[in-house]
């Protein structure tokens, strides 16, 4: 009778050593492909555009509005006054006026509307909405 | 004499904590990398009281709840692309004005530029319309 011959038993390392690669792959990719910037106070779902327009993801005055209607200005949260007078301080120290806008895409035109005219009196000259990119 | 069995030999570099330590990197630029790549549109700031001079020649583009006007006519959102680019072709830089009524979601309205600024805008603005 023949019987098959036993198989060496392995090293643990031999099974794992492939699944460290891997995660090491992963591990620089997400390093290589990822940008890291600090979160943002309040919670925003952009609109998606085809736009060929890259935005510079560093730079001057942006201003949040979530779904809800909330504004956010440098990181923080800012209602009525407070958020008039900062932001009339920050255009005056930025030149040609212009902010950038990250809205939620399910802000109401209205209130969209409502926002421009207060960056508008504020002394913003022109405004740059941001959106994602379309995918798919 | 005592002879040391080979297969006693212990490596000196234990994987598993390695391991550990490389899953928590990988996990911690999982969660902390964000993937969005932004873009973005200008829009132009117009005033309510000096509105009139820089509608004037406009090309106006009304979106309300049931659909889209341009220039007073109704118009599909996929057609307005091709209707806008043959207002833009007779006079270049001419100014495209955005209406938007109230309780029209941002998400339409960047749909809406994203059409026009394909057909050749160059100057955006929005401005609010009728109350409804």
């Amino acid at each position: 009778m023949k019987l098959s011959k036993p198989q060496p038993r392995r090293d643990t390392e031999d099974y794992i050593l492939p699944l460290v690669n891997i995660v090491f792959l992963l591990l620089i990719f997400f390093l290589l492909a990822g940008t890291f910037k600090a979160p943002d106070p309040l919670e925003i779902e952009p609109p998606q555009s085809r736009s060929e327009k890259q935005a510079e993801t560093q730079g001057p005055l942006t201003v949040l509005l979530d779904a809800q209607g909330r504004l956010a200005i440098d990181g923080e949260r800012l209602e009525g006054e407070a958020l008039q007078q900062r932001l009339a301080e920050r255009l005056a120290a930025e030149e040609g006026g212009v902010v950038r806008l990250k809205a939620d895409a399910a802000v109401d035109a209205g209130r969209i509307l409502e926002v421009m005219e207060r960056l508008r009196s504020a002394g913003a000259q022109e405004i740059t909405l941001l959106t994602a990119l379309r995918t798919g | 004499m005592q002879i040391q069995d080979p297969r006693e030999r212990r490596r000196i570099v234990s994987l598993t904590p390695l391991i550990d330590v490389v899953f928590i990197l990988l996990f911690f630029f999982m969660l902390a990398s964000t993937f969005v790549q932004w873009r973005s549109i200008d829009l132009g700031l117009t005033s309510p009281e000096g509105a009139s001079a820089s509608v004037e020649g406009a090309i106006l583009v009304r979106v309300h709840s049931g659909g889209l006007d341009l220039n007073g006519r109704p118009v599909a959102l996929e057609d307005l692309s091709a209707a806008a680019g043959r207002y833009l072709e007779r006079r270049d830089g001419q100014p495209v004005v955005v209406q938007a009524d109230e309780g029209v979601d941002l998400q339409r309205l960047v749909d809406v530029f994203d059409r026009l600024v394909a057909a050749g805008a160059e100057d955006l603005s929005l401005q609010g319309g009728t109350r409804p």
